[in-house]
């Protein structure tokens, strides 16, 4: 309970910063719209060459789309906006405010992961879901409650394996403070706009398990088009649960290295 | 309260030649040197004790108090503060803790600090009513009513650092770090800090300990001081007997017209310390400064003329170099 009442308290305090700047508003409305129009064109384009690609049909690849743009809010939401404020030239980690981060008793990696949120990301999320919606209504297969559920919990999982990985990835930032590794991240994250299925085998290995972009969003919409198999959900899991262990062991070994800023 | 036996603390950096060649070779060999911030410092501070942590920059102050902080891992040594290992960071040690960073803040800069209070207080666990009390005491202690609901990017330095204060005090620690609290604010604002902090201390029992290298911070407030230089400790008691062996010296700073024949004529006894131009600074013993002051005006072609505490860092220097001790 104090921990969502925490929630509430750091959601109102950044609701309050960003209404203090008026113009961002319409630039991430803008940014928003943008990207939703491009990941469309993107797919209209390419069926109306081919009708399928690699079991692929367009009302899927939608769903996919769909599953990549919630995730891509949910991150825009509080995971991005918290883990980025670390990193950079104005970071917590360069200029040493993490200090104060230290010195709260309260879970380091909670303060870290979820104190700065992003509400205009909720525009973004009633677009991914929007679009998920279109792509329920367009595929041929009904979507049973199970299927519902399945999806509900792989979407849960995809977010946890997307914050780990943002979080391995920010953890390096105390090795180089001004860097932004994220953006790093960001490159590896569009190739999930597209089904794994899509990629040459080698890639598809890696993008599956090694950096598991294409896992987050090819699982999700497998559950909601029907194509998921049993042993590859379970595998899903496993690997969430495994790299959100990780994740949070590899965190708190950087922190270690944190040798705060010069008084 | 706090008892610090060889806490040491040695960084890692890297160094390098100017250049791009060295630049660029030290890419694939880097070059680390060990430094050593802080060596085998020990102390003990009672419970309710102000103590200040004094030296010149670098001399291992901010490390000392943020490894007492938690925040940094000694290298060797320990510490107990209330009876905890600070950098185990155990919730119970850090809620009885605080620290104030005279040139980092913990606001929110965009919003009021009673936003920023409200976020602390909920942090902290502290119930709404208690909340509500410390609150309204510290606005009043501090007199800043009329600041908490102004943006903090809009706030003077002076008036962000009262707000700093509060959200340091807001959950009633019991252990007060202050880094350098009064760095920048002008001299009545650096003088109602103080007497907030005196007063703070005296009602709340607060152990505090200070750094700083304002000898004004801590004539006003520390009866006792440790002085840190190099990393080491080399002095740690009284301040009254620390300076009723700085209280011989004054410093009397000239500015004369023409320096040229009238070095020869100053009077005995007094020791030039530093010469630019037309500039002298002499150091006099504190019971013929008046005396002498008389005499150079009399005798100098004297533009202008201030007497003068030694500064602190001469003074640390002094001691370090065993000239005082």
């Amino acid at each position: 309970m104090y921990h969502v009442r925490l929630i509430g308290h750091f959601i109102r305090a950044s609701v309050q910063q960003e209404l203090a700047y008026r113009a961002n508003f319409f630039i991430n409305v803008l940014h928003t719209v943008l990207s939703l129009i491009t990941g469309i064109l993107g797919i209209v384009v390419l069926f109306e060459q081919v009708n399928t690609i690699n079991g692929w049909d367009f009302a899927s690849t939608l769903a996919l789309l769909g599953v990549y743009l919630t995730l891509s809010a949910l991150r825009r939401l509080f995971i991005g906006p918290s883990l980025d404020s670390l990193a950079g030239m104005d970071g917590d980690i360069w200029r040493g405010t993490l200090d104060f981060t230290l010195l709260r008793p309260v879970s380091k990696q909670f303060l870290v992961s979820v104190r700065m949120w992003e509400s205009f990301a909720l525009v973004d999320l009633a677009l991914g879901i929007g679009v998920l919606a279109a792509a329920v209504i367009e595929l041929e297969h009904t979507v049973s409650l199970t299927d519902m559920l399945i999806f509900t919990l792989t979407l849960i999982t995809g977010v946890m394996l997307l914050y780990s990985i943002l979080l391995i990835f920010v953890s390096l930032v105390f090795w180089s403070p001004g860097f932004m590794f994220t953006w790093v991240f960001d490159g590896i994250f569009q190739m999930a706009r597209y089904p794994l299925d899509l990629y040459p085998g080698w890639l598809r290995l890696v993008l599956a398990w090694v950096i598991p972009v294409g896992i987050m969003t090819t699982v999700p919409a497998q559950a909601l088009t029907g194509g998921l198999s049993a042993a590859f959900l379970l595998g899903h899991l496993l690997l969430t649960t495994g790299l959100f262990i990780g994740a949070s062991w590899f965190f708190r070994f950087a922190l270690r290295r944190y040798a705060s800023a010069s008084s | 309260m706090i008892q610090v036996q060889n806490l040491s603390k040695t960084y890692r950096v890297s160094e390098r030649q100017a250049g791009l060649t060295a630049s660029i070779k030290s890419l694939f060999k880097p070059n680390y040197q060990e430094v050593e911030a802080v060596c085998d410092v020990s102390f003990t501070v009672d419970a309710g004790e102000m103590i200040a942590l004094l030296g010149p920059n670098g001399a291992g102050k901010t490390t000392t108090l943020k490894m007492l902080a938690g925040l940094l891992y000694p290298t060797r040594g320990t510490a107990r503060i209330a009876g905890y290992i600070p950098w185990e960071r155990k919730p119970d040690y850090l809620k009885s803790i605080s620290m104030v960073l005279g040139n980092k803040s913990q606001l929110l800069w965009d919003i009021p600090p009673l936003d920023s209070f409200r976020v602390i207080g909920e942090i902290y666990r502290v119930p709404a009513a208690e909340y509500r009390r410390n609150l309204d005491e510290l606005i009043d202690l501090l007199d800043m009513a009329a600041v908490v609901t102004k943006p903090v990017r809009n706030l003077s330095l002076g008036e962000r650092m009262k707000c700093e204060l509060v959200a340091a005090l807001l959950y009633r620690p019991k252990v007060l770090f202050l880094d350098e609290p009064t760095l920048g604010l002008d001299v009545s604002m650096q003088k109602r800090l103080r007497q907030f902090l005196a007063a703070y201390n005296r009602s709340s029992h607060v152990t505090i300990i200070l750094t700083s290298h304002y000898m004004a911070d801590v004539v006003e407030l520390c009866s006792r001081v440790v002085l840190i230089h190099h990393g080491k400790l080399i002095y740690d008691g009284d301040l009254q007997a620390l300076s009723r062996q700085l209280a011989p010296f004054k410093q009397i700073r000239l500015t004369l017209s023409s320096i040229n024949g009238h070095l020869d004529n100053l009077p005995a006894g007094i020791n030039v310390l530093e010469q630019e131009q037309n500039q002298l600074t002499l150091r006099v013993s504190q019971s013929e400064s008046a005396a002498v002051t008389a005499h150079l005006l009399k005798t100098l072609p004297v533009v202008d003329l201030a007497v003068e505490n030694p500064p602190i860092e001469a003074v640390i220097d002094q001691v370090y170099q065993g000239a005082l001790i």
